[in-house]
């Protein structure tokens, strides 16, 4: 019964993607729709295997983007949470401020920092990256490490144990499921920063950028095709994200 | 040597504790609270909610500090004694690490002793053979029923060997019959280890089937109004539940509380017309 369930959970969404593609299939051939209009999936297909190294080579350049600044805003949040969660005047005065920069499209500062820098350097991007992660995984960082239970806490003072033992022992174990939460959320969110942010100006050698330019030509399938290596680039953040998780949960229920 | 038979458990002395104190939101929990406990002694802490039952318990915890008066665990400050580990706790919740196996709950408290792991593991063994969970080390706490959670929780609160545990209603998640299971095992445990409890507790049968003493507390601001002995013996067993003595302490308990709760209702009734 429950092998049978998740085939089910496998094959449906799957048949439907099928049935999807034939449909948009059939009605580019069907309606004569121009290419300029909706590109066929076949075309699409055809220019992604016709161009693989070039899509590579880009998928490579806003994928490196994307990867720098999620590291790099990784390690900058789950520091800056560690300093909230010890200085309590301090996370009142950042934590209501990170969490409504949460919730706006930061991203369209990129525009501010291509100026500040050369138009021939990544850093605007991976930047700009970088401040996206940063702040998703400081909310949840610093949630994590001080939503901790009041008994657990209670039971270690009860042992005499310091606030680094409780740090250790209690806050960052408890913060580590947290993280993965904010992982999840922010790998895809590198990759789309990474794009978004070549629409901004800037070198013309990632996805993004590959994908405005032939659209500007008119090779409307060919930006397709580059709109399916970005599509793949980002489940590949994804999933990544999840098979990490997954190895550090163990035995854990939630 | 003689001398150290002789110091008490638990004594406090003149205890109050009063929260936020001056400003308007002060709550007298404990008023002038008295009470030593013997070595091998196994007490209870029954009262209306709100009666400070479980500040008592934190103070001689030393998780909170008294307003007034003297509290000494084992011949010391309640501060060394929490800084020696002289006693385990034990809350309604078992409140077992998620992150830990549990054998690595019970090798907590071990772990912050600066305790070698061999020894942590031979222990928390000897714990899990304690509360008859032999064969439960390497799981999660989510895999257990509440009633092992608890276990674990009295296994790792026992892990140090401390002479006295504290309890703040431990079976108050659990049902009926594991409760009794627990009252049961509790004391088995407690007999094998000679270990000294106080034990908070909102039901009579239970404060009465465990207790060596009753202490009885009136509502806001805490104070002892009786303390009650229960003569059943030192062997208890499931006959205990329907013996004549169980019941008539059941009733002298029932009595003692009554006496407080008439008068509670009494003024907040009066509360309640002066409102309107």
């Amino acid at each position: 019964m429950k092998t049978l369930d998740r085939i089910k959970s496998i094959t449906t969404p799957f048949v439907f993607g099928v049935a999807f593609i034939a449909l948009w299939e059939g009605a580019v051939k069907g309606f004569d729709l121009k290419p300029y209009f909706l590109a066929a999936p076949s075309k699409i297909i055809e220019q992604f295997f016709n161009n693989t190294a070039r899509i590579w080579e880009a998928t490579a350049v806003s994928g490196g983007n994307a990867l720098v600044g999620l590291i790099v805003g990784t390690i900058l949040g789950i520091a800056m949470s560690f300093i909230l969660s010890r200085f309590r005047f301090l996370s009142q005065l950042v934590t209501p401020l990170a969490i409504s920069l949460n919730a706006i499209p930061i991203f369209v500062l990129v525009a501010v920092l291509n100026n500040m820098y050369s138009i021939t350097s990544e850093i605007p991007r991976r930047f700009m990256v970088t401040l996206v992660v940063y702040f998703v995984v400081l909310v949840n960082v610093a949630r994590g490490l001080t939503q901790v239970s009041s008994i657990q806490v209670e039971l270690m003072r009860s042992y005499a144990a310091s606030e680094f033992a409780i740090l250790r022992k209690v806050r960052v174990p408890n913060a580590v499921p947290y993280l993965f939460t904010a992982l999840k959320v922010a790998a895809p969110a590198s990759v789309i920063t990474a794009f978004v942010s070549e629409y901004f100006g800037g070198l013309q050698n990632g996805l993004g950028s590959r994908i405005t330019s032939n659209i500007a030509n008119s090779k409307n399938a060919a930006a397709w095709a580059y709109v399916l290596g970005a599509c793949l680039l980002g489940l590949a953040f994804y999933t990544v994200s999840i098979i990490l998780e997954n190895l550090t949960r163990r035995g854990q229920s939630k | 040597m003689s001398a150290a038979a002789n110091i008490s458990a638990v004594e406090v002395n003149g205890a109050s504790k009063i929260f936020n104190s001056g400003t308007a939101n002060q709550v007298d929990a404990l008023l002038d609270v008295n009470l030593t406990i013997a070595p091998g002694e196994f007490v209870s802490l029954i009262g209306p909610s709100g009666c400070g039952k479980s500040t008592l318990l934190r103070l001689i915890a030393n998780l909170l500090e008294p307003t007034q008066g003297e509290i000494s665990v084992n011949g010391k400050t309640s501060a060394q004694a929490r800084l020696d580990q002289d006693y385990g706790m034990a809350f309604q919740q078992a409140g077992l690490f998620d992150w830990r196996t549990v054998s690595k709950n019970i090798e907590l408290p071990l772990e912050l002793k600066g305790w070698d792991k061999k020894k942590r593991e031979s222990r928390a063994a000897e714990m899990l053979d304690l509360v008859k969970l032999q064969d439960f080390g390497n799981m999660y706490p989510w895999q257990l029923s509440g009633g092992m959670q608890q276990r674990v929780a009295i296994a790792r609160a026992l892990a140090a060997h401390p002479p006295l545990l504290l309890m703040d209603e431990p079976f108050g998640a659990l049902d009926e019959m594991t409760r009794e299971y627990m009252q049961g095992e509790l004391l088995r445990i407690c007999a094998e280890t000679s270990t000294t409890v106080v034990f908070v507790t909102h039901s009579i049968p239970e404060a009465v089937y465990l207790s060596n003493r009753v202490v009885v507390m009136s509502p806001r601001p805490g104070r002892i109004l009786e303390i009650i002995s229960v003569n059943l013996g030192s062997k208890r067993s499931e006959l205990t539940r329907a013996a004549d003595g169980f019941f008539k302490s059941i009733t002298a308990v029932r009595e003692a509380l009554r006496g407080t709760h008439a008068q509670h209702v009494a003024s907040t009734a009066i509360r309640g017309a002066e409102d309107r």
